[in-house]
């Protein structure tokens, strides 16, 4: 009875740990991704240089991603996050032709919101809603309702860059009149201890801002040269398996 | 030391628990058939697999040799390693059936960082598992570099 007993035990045990192991299988479920990203703490950091669709065992987070076909796709500046390779500077929001940039999927145009100058990996399309001025382009397209629909849930984007010190673009020029952060002014938010000057010039209408932040809604940007961060909070990090839901604010097709 | 008793309750919770486990665990389960139909024969895709390896080895990558392997991708697959990545490379018959693979290339990937895509009538399947790729590099670069196979 006492061998019964323990060769039942053992059976038992080896049961547990069989349908553990299933589990843990199950947990690690494919995320799907296009395009190069930020890698979460977890993965080490840095840049994942994927071009194509691929797949990861973590999760996006919900404010620097997009759905494209189901994939997360990174709207961010991958600058912040170490990237290393072509880049181009851009002032404030923009939308992105996410299938002209990654080469695949279905047409899907989603909006960038950092207000400040930054970067991304890709140029806009040779368009006339976009101009290059002083080495930075400025959206200078009509956009559509949505942009503005979403635009107060997706601003906060910008406060996840915000202590984020890296070098980001200088932009030394007077805004073109018909940018979309002239037309479509975005609210100004002081913070208590600034990381650097952002002089606001815009020239019609007239309007003339001096706030202290360290990633504004400015045209010159005393940005300096910084370092990379050692802080890539991935707090947030949302989504299991692929994303198919395509209900994201700002995105429309 | 056990009883025949203990021996037959052992071997009836070893199989249950195998049969429990075993539901949807079989890679292989619904490969063979897609597989099997799809592919012009058995060794027919080792020329294109060569065109591939050879365009690696162009772009400076590192492949191992593609060893013949089963894999629920497809019925011709080979399999090796460039710079510390597993690869699958599997031939299929017609474009549109390599297209219809990736997802199981996919499969065959697992819980890592890995990637399947379909050129021309080959489908290529790249999956870090020794975590020799950490920024995914390697796979970006063979993904980029593989020819579109006629």
């Amino acid at each position: 009875m006492r061998n019964f007993t323990r060769v039942l035990g053992l059976a038992l045990l080896l049961a547990t740990a069989a349908s553990g192991a299933a589990i843990g299988e199950r947990a690690m479920r494919q995320v799907h991704y296009v395009g190069i990203h930020p890698l979460p703490k977890s993965e080490g950091k840095g840049i994942c240089y994927i071009e194509g669709p691929h797949v990861h065992v973590y999760a996006a987070d919900a404010v620097q991603y997009r759905d494209h076909d189901g994939d997360f796709y990174f709207v961010g500046d991958p600058v912040a996050y170490g990237y290393e390779g072509p880049r181009f500077a851009y002032q404030g929001h923009h939308p992105i032709e996410v299938n002209a940039v990654v080469g695949v999927g279905s047409p899907d145009e989603e909006w960038c919101y950092l207000t400040g100058p930054h970067y991304h990996n890709y140029a806009p399309p040779e368009d006339p809603s976009f101009t290059l001025t002083g080495g930075a382009y400025f959206y200078v397209g009509t956009p559509p309702p949505v942009y503005l629909e979403a635009r107060p849930a997706m601003l906060k984007i910008n406060a996840l860059y915000t202590p984020i010190v890296y070098e980001r673009p200088v932009v030394e020029v007077e805004a073109p009149s018909a940018w979309i952060n002239v037309r479509y002014p975005v609210a100004v938010v002081v913070v208590p201890e600034p990381r650097a000057v952002v002089e606001v010039h815009v020239p019609q209408p007239r309007l003339h801002v001096d706030i202290g932040i360290g990633f504004g809604g400015g045209v010159f940007v005393g940005g300096g040269r910084r370092h990379h961060d050692d802080d890539d909070d991935d707090d947030g990090y949302r989504g299991r398996g692929r994303h198919d839901n395509g209900k994201h604010k700002g995105h429309y097709k | 030391m056990s009883s025949p008793r203990a021996i037959r309750v052992l071997a009836a919770l070893a199989l249950l628990a195998t049969g429990a486990c075993g539901k949807g665990g079989d890679p292989r389960i619904g490969a063979g058939s897609a597989g099997g139909s799809a592919t012009a024969g058995a060794g027919a895709g080792d020329q294109r697999r060569a065109a591939v390896v050879a365009a690696w080895r162009k772009a400076g990558l590192a492949p191992s040799e593609l060893v013949a392997a089963t894999v629920p991708i497809g019925d011709d697959c080979a399999t090796g390693k460039v710079s510390g990545v597993d690869v699958a490379v599997c031939a299929f018959a017609t474009a549109a059936l390599a297209k219809q693979a990736e997802e199981r290339g996919l499969a065959w990937v697992g819980s890592t960082t890995g990637m399947a895509q379909a050129h021309g009538t080959v489908v290529i399947a790249a999956a870090d598992r020794a975590h020799a790729d950490p920024h995914g590099k390697t796979i970006n670069a063979l993904m980029k570099q593989a020819p579109a196979a006629p």
